[in-house]
């Protein structure tokens, strides 16, 4: 059968570029002064000040991973670490200046707002310019804010959980996170309070070499739910840009939070960003991620099922093109009885992309009668593109049941004849089979979710057909 | 004795893993290396050829340099195998360790010459009450068309180490069926790498593993498909009890150029105590889109239901946990056609699992 044709697309929207005019712009590199001067600009209170410099010190300290894609362009001296835009915060949409209000525009944030989401934060690079929610939900006590104004509003509650599910050390560049984070998002969900429908967090960096390094706290307390959405995404230039996010999510007992993702940054981006939820008894975390943009990433949530009866499952895909290496995956810790976890996560290779799924199964001695399901699959779409698949499954006691189970290989020959037998092209059954490979993932988002993420994959796919 | 980072997975994943390498503290290796008398050879004994030049070995992964070096500085014991169309019996070579012969540094070559078909066994016993100690490297070249079993049979006590590398070279439409019986030495560690560089090449490897105490295995298998509708099939069945460890690696990786190769592992472990721990990384790479590679894992205790059905019929639970051990192992024991290995094998399983 003859080879398909595979092109870089035009990714249209998601590459519009905003003049770099900013309020404020760091110098590039990473000093203690430049983090005493970020500190300063953002008003921090003085145990915040201390933290990021006890995270400047952790970061010096560590090694870049040994493992992985390589990291080895990134110049930090060539990053700027925060770019105030030339706007404050705002709760009126109206009120956002007009290029910036313009791009969201184009993203369809404001649109999603008033169709489906319970509340909205736009990101643009390091500080959030627009946020807003329901007002039903505020008169419940759900809280959802910038992640500046939770230190200052929330202080007890933000010291309390702000990088204790994360710690610093956890890695070189959760250490850079502490020590430079700037925006991000906030929300405590008070106990039995249900949030019907989700809520969403956008991140956007406009400006070249420089960092976005948003830090997400929620709090889903006892009996409470929550759905959160997070997109990202930015235009491409010639030079690296770096994200290093970081999210912690505290599930209490019998809690529910589903964390939904479509990344799609530009691939110019590291994408190496940290997400860990600790869960309560009963309680349960879902991850959906959709992972599309950047030039590398390297992004592994992780469910640390901690009471008895916790539980989580994630769902995700990642779709790497040419000149991107997408090292993604999945870590659970079964540490309670009668825990479990389910994890399905599939890939697509094409053009020279690579894929890597890596992941971390462990249940711990105490985790009697927990069970654990691992699915992974990766499909090749060309014989230049690369997919790996790289599990550790660590089994400490005996009353468990455990099973993985991976397939890698091409779109079958077979599966195309029928349905060009059925009068479809060769492209449109290809298209058809990577959707319908897609299609677990995508059955998870909000119907608007799902509309984008197809069309991201149609945007792929469009190159791929040429 | 300083600590010992060997057995590298041909590629990294976080250290927090705990599986990029196996460290190993307080062993005891032998500086000075004695003859090892104690060996005999059953079968075509025209076949083997006993050697004791040393080789300089080019080793593709192995254990790592120290345990390279010892086997081609130090080999007490250096033997070819040829396998060619004359021969009509299996090769027996077995290794005792006792008082006098308790360290063996083997460097075993095995080449299958076209189109010839054989079969060879290799057995490492030990005396009780002794510390042996091995480090063995096993070379095979499968050239085009041949046909060829190895069983590897460690059969030592729990006290002893077991250091082993192997390494294959599989040429055009040959077929390399592998069967290794681990079961012996506080730490046994394994290397296999199998080159599937030939069309057609073809390459099963099965290994029983069963462990007890604080014994601990670390097993580091890769097969690269390289030929054109190359196959492997890895397929390990294990049952841990006491304080037992393992840790197992598999790798398969589909090379450019593999087209329409295929590729399977499986690997399970049946936990039988609650203090058992089984680690497992099994790998798929793949750099070629014509290829078809699966892999399972599971780990988990004896099914509770299918143990409750063997005590219903009149069996005390060790002897129906022994049974399902067995059942588990009996696929992959099929292989051994030597029925008196056979059944000292099962002997081991009876033991082991007392």
């Amino acid at each position: 059968m003859a080879k398909t044709k595979l092109e870089e697309i035009n990714r249209n929207i998601y590459d519009i570029k905003n003049k770099d005019e900013y309020d404020f712009k760091i110098k590039k590199g990473l000093t203690k002064e430049i983090i005493e001067e970020i500190s300063k600009q953002k008003n921090d209170p003085d145990w915040m000040r201390e933290f990021r410099l006890k995270a400047l010190d952790v970061y010096n300290k560590l090694e870049l991973p040994t493992w992985g894609p390589d990291i080895s362009e990134l110049n930090m001296d060539e990053i700027a670490t925060y770019v105030r835009p030339k706007t404050g915060l705002s709760n009126s949409w109206e009120d956002v200046p007009e290029d910036i209000k313009s791009t969201f525009d184009k993203l369809g944030i404001p649109e999603a707002e008033k169709k489906s989401l319970a509340g909205v934060g736009a990101q643009y690079d390091s500080e959030v310019v627009y946020h807003s929610m329901k007002e039903d939900l505020i008169k419940q006590g759900v809280v959802y804010t910038d992640m500046e104004t939770a230190v200052r509003e929330y202080p007890d509650l933000v010291r309390d959980h702000f990088m204790k599910c994360v710690p610093v050390n956890d890695h070189k560049f959760v250490a850079l996170h502490g020590a430079v984070w700037s925006g991000g998002s906030f929300v405590y969900v008070p106990k039995g309070v249900k949030v019907d429908i989700p809520l969403q967090s956008y991140f956007r960096l406009n400006s070249p070499e420089s960092g976005q390094f948003e830090h997400t706290l929620i709090i889903v307390d006892e009996g409470a739910s929550l759905h959160f959405i997070e997109g990202c995404s930015a235009p491409k230039y010639n030079k690296v840009n770096l994200h290093a996010g970081c999210v912690e999510l505290y599930v209490k007992d019998n809690a529910y939070l589903r964390y939904s993702t479509i990344e799609n940054w530009s691939k110019n981006m590291l994408n190496l960003n940290t997400k860990k939820a600790i869960v309560g008894k009963n309680a349960q975390v879902d991850w959906v991620t959709g992972s599309f943009g950047s030039k590398i990433s390297m992004l592994y949530p992780m469910s640390i099922l901690n009471g008895e009866g916790a539980k989580t499952e994630y769902t995700g895909i990642s779709f790497a093109g040419k000149g991107q290496n997408l090292d993604n995956g999945f870590k659970v810790v079964h540490n309670a009885e009668n825990t479990s976890s389910l994890v399905n996560a599939k890939s697509i290779s094409k053009n020279g992309g690579k894929c890597t799924y890596r992941s971390l199964v462990r249940i711990n001695e105490k985790a009697k009668n927990s069970k654990s399901s691992v699915s992974c699959e990766s499909l090749m779409l060309d014989d230049i593109s690369i997919s790996d698949t790289i599990p550790v499954n660590d089994i400490r006691t005996d009353e468990v049941e455990f099973s993985h189970e991976a397939k890698i290989g091409k779109i079958s020959d077979k599966t195309i004849f029928y349905l060009m037998s059925r009068g479809l092209s060769e492209e449109d059954a290809k298209a058809m089979i990577v959707r319908g490979f897609a299609y677990p993932i995508s059955k998870e988002l909000p119907v608007e979710y799902a509309v984008e993420m197809n069309n991201l994959i149609n945007l792929e796919l469009d190159g791929a057909i040429g | 004795m300083e600590l010992l980072k060997l057995n590298e997975t041909p590629v990294r994943t976080s250290r927090n893993f705990n599986i990029n390498n196996i460290k190993l503290e307080n062993i005891s290796i032998p500086q000075e290396i004695n003859n090892f008398n104690n060996m005999q050879v059953y079968g075509d004994e025209s076949k083997v050829i006993i050697d004791n030049q040393n080789t300089k070995l080019n080793l593709t992964y192995g254990l790592g340099d120290f345990f390279t070096n010892q086997v081609s500085n130090n080999a007490n014991k250096k033997i070819k195998i040829v396998i060619d169309k004359k021969l009509n019996k299996e090769i027996e070579i077995d290794f005792k360790f006792d008082k006098e012969n308790n360290d063996l540094i083997d460097n075993i070559e095995i080449v299958a010459e076209e189109q010839a078909k054989g079969t060879v066994i290799l057995k490492y016993v030990t005396e009780k009450n002794i510390q042996a100690f091995h480090n063995g490297v096993i070379r095979l070249l499968a050239k085009k068309n041949s046909k060829v079993n190895i069983i590897v049979a460690n059969l030592m006590n729990e006290s002893s180490n077991n250091f082993m590398s192997i390494e294959n070279k599989v040429e055009d439409e040959s077929k390399v069926n592998y069967t290794i019986v681990d079961f012996g030495g506080k730490n046994s560690i394994t290397n296999y790498f199998s080159d599937l560089e030939g069309e057609l090449s073809d390459n099963k490897l099965s290994t029983i593993y069963l462990g007890k105490d604080n014994q601990l295995f670390d097993l580091n298998y890769i097969g690269e498909l390289r030929g054109k509708k190359s196959n492997i099939d890895i397929e390990v069945q294990g049952a841990l009890k006491d304080n037992a460890k393992k840790h197992f690696k598999g790798t398969i990786d589909f090379k450019k150029g593999c087209k329409k190769a295929t590729g399977n592992e499986n690997e399970a472990c049946m936990l039988l105590s609650d203090t058992a721990k089984s680690l497992a990384l099994p790998m798929l790479l793949c750099s070629e889109e014509d290829v078809e590679g699966n892999h399972s894992s599971s780990a988990g205790k004896v099914g509770e239901k299918e143990l409750f059905y063997i005590m219903s019929r009149g069996f005390e639970l060790k002897e129906a946990m022994k049974l399902m051990v067995r059942a588990k192992f009996n696929k992959i024991l099929d292989n051994i056609k030597n029925e008196d290995l056979k059944n000292e094998i099962l002997d081991s399983i009876d033991k082991i699992l007392d």
